[in-house]
């Protein structure tokens, strides 16, 4: 783990369950992985947990798919209870005097890689007395709305909007669902094999991201017309090391600089103490499983 | 190994349905719920110290990453 730590840059400490212990009683132990598959035995569902101050748990992050992981950012995000956006992440902005508009690739310094969850933020900074809409709206007015144009392989969640504020019309005897102030749309995304295969090396060395942006603002007397806004971001395409294993080599975007064998054989060493057959079971499951892989693959 | 791509779109460089590709069922539990207190637990560091969790926090708000291996 120290060698590890210095080639990967952890600042973080890194803590070993060896037994399993803490993952276990943590319920969250990968129970489809068992004994008979050697040095894979014992792993956890990967997560996350951000606590308060007093150790309560506030946020956590579990996945579908142990590929998809959130971006450092969003776990500070979740601690701090806000947005924290940085200079150094890729942006564009648009709009007018009213309407102040920004995209903000969240996450990742403006990088991408597979599985790994970033956020496209679109932000509109609204003067005072100026408001956008939300949905539902009657025919005829413009609720905002965020199209977003992105290479293949390149996965957009729903967006997740903040909740909008209650504009009464009297004199029409009408309630709209209005934003003012700082508006932040959020929309999740991440990159998939498509674009960018952690097994293979990189295709392109970046992404561009084309974010269309429609809204109206109005104040209390009248409105502005509606408009339409384009935003283009770029992204790059993180290149990432394989696992420092020989059987990983050749599957990879960059080889790793270091040799992880001898920890791979302590681990087998470790794991076929509690069940000497183990190995030599996943070994026969593996090449029963490459088979089947190699018949669908013709 | 083959590299085959599982139907998130990720690939892996071993095979579908290798125990080192099984993620987390349906209706899985998590662990520990928001709102709850995280279970403390002592485990050694990379040299070796035990770290005893809610003590090494100070007091301060903290992130718990449960991850699969530094291995492999």
């Amino acid at each position: 783990m120290t060698e590890f730590s210095a080639k990967q840059n952890i600042p973080f400490r890194l803590l070993s369950d060896l037994d399993s212990e803490v993952i276990r009683r943590y319920g969250i132990l990968n129970d489809q992985v068992g004994r008979e598959d050697a040095f894979l035995e014992g792993i956890p569902y990967p997560g996350v947990y951000v606590t308060d101050e007093e150790g309560v748990v506030i946020a956590k992050f579990f996945h579908d798919s142990y590929k998809e992981r959130d971006s450092p950012e969003m776990l500070i995000d979740a601690a701090l209870g806000r947005l924290l956006l940085s200079d150094d992440e890729p942006s564009a902005s648009g709009g007018d005097e009213e309407v102040r508009i920004s995209a903000v690739v969240h996450g990742g310094k403006g990088t991408i890689r597979q599985g790994i969850r970033r956020q496209l933020i679109v932000r509109f900074e609204l003067g005072e007395g100026v408001h956008i809409y939300g949905e539902p709206v009657p025919e005829g007015m413009i609720p905002t709305s965020i199209s977003v144009s992105a290479p293949p392989g390149l996965v957009l969640e729903d967006p997740i909007y903040p909740p909008t504020e209650t504009l009464r019309i009297e004199s029409m005897d009408m309630e709209l669902p209005v934003w003012s102030g700082t508006v932040d749309i959020v929309l999740p995304f991440m990159a998939i094999g498509e674009l960018a295969s952690e097994t293979r090396p990189l295709d392109m060395e970046h992404a561009e991201i084309e974010v269309g942006v429609r809204y109206q603002a109005c104040d209390d007397n009248s409105c502005f017309p509606p408009k339409t806004e384009k935003l283009k971001l770029h992204v790059d395409l993180d290149v990432i090391d394989v696992p420092a294993l020989s059987t990983h080599m050749g599957h990879g975007q960059r080889e790793a600089e270091y040799n992880g064998m001898p920890h791979m054989f302590r681990l087998i060493r470790r794991k076929a103490r509690k069940y000497p057959l183990g190995m030599l079971r996943l070994i026969f499951k593996t090449i029963r499983l490459e088979w089947a892989a190699l018949r669908r693959l013709r | 190994m083959s590299i085959e791509r599982d139907h998130h779109g990720f690939d892996a460089p071993v095979p579908l349905g290798h125990p080192a590709r099984a993620s987390l069922p349906d209706g899985q539990p998590t662990g520990p719920e928001v709102g709850e207190t995280l279970p403390d637990f002592e485990l050694p560091d990379a040299h070796g110290n035990l770290v005893r969790y809610h003590e090494s926090r100070g007091g301060a708000k903290s992130v718990v990453v449960f991850y699969r291996s530094a291995v492999w």
